[in-house]
């Protein structure tokens, strides 16, 4: 114990009196209000992801500032509440708050601090440490799930810890801000002679200090052990890649920066320097300062990745370029090694095909091939003859070439943009891609672009239009199918737009492969969306009628951001997408708004069990809040321990019909004036309680019907409620009611599942809110996921706000009549009761809309009897 | 009107090829955040619409007084000329050009001013697209544009 616990103990001992129950209790209140106040806030944050919202910079700045106060004065509220400074949740607070503002200052904050990312673990969410190259790469592996190279990344933050041991970081950094301050004040004809000078000596001299920079001793080994990880035959060639911040292949400091091919393994490290040093190059700081990006400090990360052994080699582009009536992609390919294909110094195959699916094939330019680079045994490349039966063949099959372009078009809709792939195929026949940039197609002026779109529009039949809500903005064309219940997705053929009653997230599994995704039925929250969303599959839900509307097998596009369906494929329209100048997902403030959330919405805190559920754990602002919550409700439970004045409202044994194992704190008016210590449900005066409980007897609500897979789990968690939580101090305030005559805090774990109930039914209609929380479960994700889905879909139906997050099911509803709000109730108690033993039931997606419309139709029944 | 009847009618109007294009609705975007106009043009573009966006109001006035845009979207809070009187001039050379004003919450009392310089709609930052393409369909309905 330290001195000031010592002190703190000690002026526990000496009886301090404690503060009043009515101020806690307030200050309790205030908490939840606080924390479903931070919830809500968090959630619109997020949403303004999905697209259809605009939102400038000054939004980002306006939200994180709010939300920062609210998390602190909750973490304050804590505090005044269990009458302790928290300063390891201050703490906490204070390094997230750190972390949100160096975002928003355009300093990134890192996430892994590791030296090597494998290719395997990289996505989009890692491009601050593996740099925007790489990072595409790991998703086309990672996310898209194509084949490519092995590999590993030395990351953003090994660059800067080399540099910080050398001493170069700050002068770096102030080297090249300062190169932007100069450009300001001179005039145009004098600043060029001197602009030219100060870069090129700036550019040698930064050049120079990186190469001779020493690499700190754990770095070098990190890599030296990756390389051998890769687990390669001696002798074995590595590609040594650039892969900066903001560099992005064609629109941003393209081909600048250094690529290094055939490296041997033990030149890994110098290249490695190498590829580092081309970051302040003549070319680069010249786009930097023109492009005024002097103020964000450089930082790059390197791909070391083994050479691919390849019988065939070449590249390919999503559009033919010079052929603008053309609806073309075109690939380039010959025998051997990429490398001189890429340097255009082989003589190659040039293959036109059609962007639309099947890819037909337009033309077929063969040459001859006399020579291609190939491996040598003894390590490094050479040139060798083809063989002369060879020479003339046609490097690609038709079926190899469909499958090029299925892979290409795959790519181009995931990132937006027409793309440059470069691929090879292997010995073994396998086609791997080693790179996708993004390819200029922009014709000079907007208007063209603008006059297609609309004439091709005008003359299109509108399927479908205005209804529905934007899950992921976008563009596709395809054939429709209408998934039928049950049915075995992984035969949905590439480049069907897919149709559905619900969403589910047993379409991701198909979802690379897919143009678009249209519902009847379904959340922008949901787990569906936030996957479309992530594979940028546009999407667009809750439009009631699509599978009655859309046909099977019929050719339609998509427009998700206009919620427009129209017949046929528009072209124009798919390809203005392409040539959009600015893809929204690429823009400064949603990359800015994505990377403060990272630090704001992710919920890592979950169990309250395990040894991690502290203050020092905390990672984000919901982090804070959840921990909060939990402390705060946990608190209340003890209150009574400290505060002799509330014996009355002393925690309570709650008699219910049902096994629920309930302590009750009666603060103000929720129970008789003459209930004894052990109070039954017809003391309860609390209205909300009252209606929830009437909702949970309801007959036929309470699932007590044996569950044939899982019998002991049934039976261990109806004891479990009976004995442990009710006799284990520990459990207290696990199921726990905190109530008075309005309000209503319920805390409730029923088996695995863990529900809260908050509700308050006061007299003004504007102040009557509800918020039900359900999460967790015994079986696996899947059928997890399911129930979620169906309280979801309950929920909604109920004219419930609702957020899925991973498990949990957050139900908002506010603002409706007391008389109104108590139906709410009452169905809640019946879906508590009801989604009990549920998920080990929900075998299938079908079992799914079976227990939504028996649910419906028993608590429609049972309001009915009521009324 | 909806996405459907607007295009059935300009498809009516406007047969493919022969007849000269039917006349588009014009808009200007002014916001000094360059994202804003960065999403509402291409936004306004697909769907027909005529749209040129600045950052700059003093550059943006010079684009009026060169040519009549049927709308103005613009946002009231801007360095360098304030929004106020930035739609002040606008009504002044063309006072059939409508305007609509988009804004942060800071701004509302502004907002409430402007109504009663002659703006059109007001819309509260941050957004939804569709909310502003149905403040420009009303104007059009009111004008009797792309009909």
């Amino acid at each position: 114990m330290n001195l000031q616990g010592l002190k703190d103990f000690l002026s526990r001992l000496r009886g301090r009196p404690p503060v009043p129950f009515s101020v806690l209790y307030k200050n309790f209140k205030g908490i939840l209000e606080r924390h479903n106040a931070i919830l809500e806030r968090i959630g619109d944050m997020g949403d303004k992801l999905g697209g259809d919202y605009v939102f400038d910079r000054q939004y980002i700045l306006d939200s994180c500032e709010k939300l920062s106060d609210q998390v602190f004065k909750l973490v304050a509220d804590l505090g005044l509440l269990c009458q302790r400074r928290n300063v390891a949740l201050f703490t906490a607070f204070e390094r997230i708050q750190h972390n949100v503002s160096e975002e928003l200052a355009g300093r990134r904050v890192l996430l892994r601090r590791d030296h090597i990312l494998p290719l395997s673990e990289l996505t989009h969410d890692l491009a601050d440490a593996g740099g925007n190259k790489m990072a595409s790469l790991g998703d086309i592996k990672n996310i898209l799930g194509l084949p490519t190279p092995d590999g590993f990344v030395i990351t953003v933050g090994a660059y800067f810890e080399a540099l910080e041991a050398a001493g170069l970081r700050r002068s770096v950094a102030e080297r090249v801000r300062d190169l932007g301050g100069v450009d300001c004040g001179n005039t145009v004809t004098a600043g060029n002679t001197q602009e030219a000078e100060g870069i090129g000596r700036l550019s040698q001299e930064l050049t120079a200090a990186v190469l001779k920079m020493p690499l700190p001793p754990g770095l070098a080994r990190a890599v030296e052990q990756a390389v051998r990880g890769l687990g390669c035959p001696g002798g074995q060639l590595f590609a040594v890649r650039s892969s900066a911040w903001d560099e992005d292949g064609e629109s941003s400091f393209a081909g600048m920066y250094e690529t290094m091919l055939g490296v041997p393994a033990e030149g890994v490290l110098t290249a490695y320097r190498q590829v580092l040093a081309s970051l302040f190059c003549e070319e680069a700081l010249r786009y930097r300062l023109h492009h005024g990006l002097c103020d964000e400090e450089p930082a790059m990360a390197v791909g070391v990745m083994p050479m691919v052994d390849s019988l065939v080699s070449g590249g390919l582009y999503t559009y033919a370029p010079l052929s603008e009536d053309d609806q073309a992609m075109v690939v380039s390919a010959a025998w051997g090694l990429g490398k001189p294909i890429v340097d255009g110094t082989a003589e190659t195959d040039t293959y036109l095909l059609r962007r639309e699916p099947p890819h037909a094939l337009l033309s077929a330019d063969l040459t001859a091939k006399a020579t291609r680079l190939a491996l040598s045994p003894d390590g490094g490349t050479r040139m060798e003859d083809v063989p002369e039966a060879e020479r003339c063949a046609p490097c690609l099959s038709e079926a190899r070439l469909g499958q090029l372009a299925n892979a290409a078009m795959g790519l181009e809709q995931f990132f937006k943009r027409p793309l440059d792939v470069e691929w090879a195929v292997t010995p073994a026949g396998k086609l791997v891609v080693l790179q996708a940039r993004p390819l200029s197609i922009r014709p000079s002026g907007g208007p063209r672009a603008c006059a297609d779109t609309t004439v091709a529009v005008q003359g299109a039949e509108v399927l479908l239009s205005g209804k529905g809500v934007t899950a992921m903005g976008g563009v596709g064309a395809g054939r429709v199918h209408v998934v039928s219940e049950g049915e075995d997705l992984s035969a949905v053929p590439y480049g069907t737009i897919l149709v559905a009653r619900h969403s589910s997230p047993r379409y991701a599994k198909a979802m690379p492969r897919l143009r678009g995704i249209i519902t009847d039925v379904g959340s922008v929250t949901g787990h569906m969306a936030t996957i479309a969303r992530e594979l940028r599959v546009p999407t667009l839900v809750q439009t009631g009628s699509a599978t009655r509307t859309l046909r099977e097998g019929q050719e339609v596009t998509l427009d998700a951001d206009r919620m427009v369906v129209y017949a046929g494929a528009i072209e124009a329209l798919c390809r203005f997408e392409l040539e959009r100048e600015d893809v929204f997902e690429e823009s400064r403030e949603y990359r800015t708004l994505k990377r403060v959330l990272r630090h704001i919405s992710p919920l890592t805190l979950l169990d309250p069990k395990s040894d991690d559920f502290r203050p020092e754990s905390c990672r984000t602002y919901h982090d804070i809040a959840r921990y909060v919550h939990q402390r705060a409700v946990d608190k209340l439970g003890s209150l009574a321990e400290t505060h002799r004045e509330i014996r009355e409202s002393a925690p309570r044994t709650l008699a219910t019909r049902l096994p629920l194992g309930l302590t009750v704190i009666d603060v103000e008016g929720g129970l008789a004036a003459d209930t004894g210590p052990e109070a039954g449900e017809e003391d309860v005066r609390c209205r909300p309680m009252r209606a929830l409980l009437e909702g949970m007897n309801a007959a036929g609500m309470w699932e007590t019907s044996p569950v044939p897979v899982d019998m002991g789990s049934f039976m261990s968690s109806v004891t479990r409620t009976l004995s442990a939580d009710a006799a284990h101090p520990a459990r207290l305030g696990r199921n726990l009611a905190v109530i008075s005559r309005e309000y209503l805090n319920l805390h409730l774990r029923l088996g695995y599942h863990f529900t809260v109930v908050d509700a308050y039914l006061g007299g003004a209609v504007g102040d009557n809110a509800i918020t039900f929380r359900f999460m967790g479960g015994v079986t696996d994700l899947t059928r997890r996921s399911r129930r979620s889905r169906l309280v979801a879909e309950i929920l909604e139906r109920y004219d419930f706000m609702v957020e899925v997050r991973g498990d949990m099911v957050t139900g908002r509803i506010k603002k409706h009549p007391t008389r109104v709000m108590m139906d709410k109730l009452f169905m809640l108690g019946g879906l508590i009761g009801y989604t009990r033993q549920l998920d080990a039931k929900l075998g299938s997606d079908g079992a799914v809309q079976h227990h939504f419309e028996e649910f419906m139709q028993s608590i429609a029944a049972l309001k009915e009897a009521r009324q | 009107m909806t996405v459907e009847d607007m295009e059935h009618s300009g498809n009516a109007a406007d047969p493919v090829g022969s007849e000269p294009p039917r006349r588009r609705t014009s808009i200007l975007v002014l916001d000094d955040e360059p994202i804003v106009g960065k999403r509402i043009k291409p936004f306004f573009q697909k769907v027909g619409y005529e749209v040129e966006a600045f950052n700059q109001p003093l550059e943006a006035l010079e684009r009026i007084r060169q040519r009549r845009f049927d709308v103005v979207i613009t946002d009231l809070k801007m360095e360098g000329l304030d929004g106020l009187s930035f739609l002040g001039k606008v009504k002044e050379m063309h006072p059939d050009t409508d305007v609509i004003v988009i804004t942060g919450f800071a701004t509302m009392e502004t907002a409430r001013q402007s109504f009663r310089k002659g703006v059109f709609d007001c819309v509260a930052k941050p957004f939804k697209l569709a909310e502003l393409l149905d403040g420009v369909r009303r104007i059009e309905k009111e004008r009797g544009l792309a009909v």
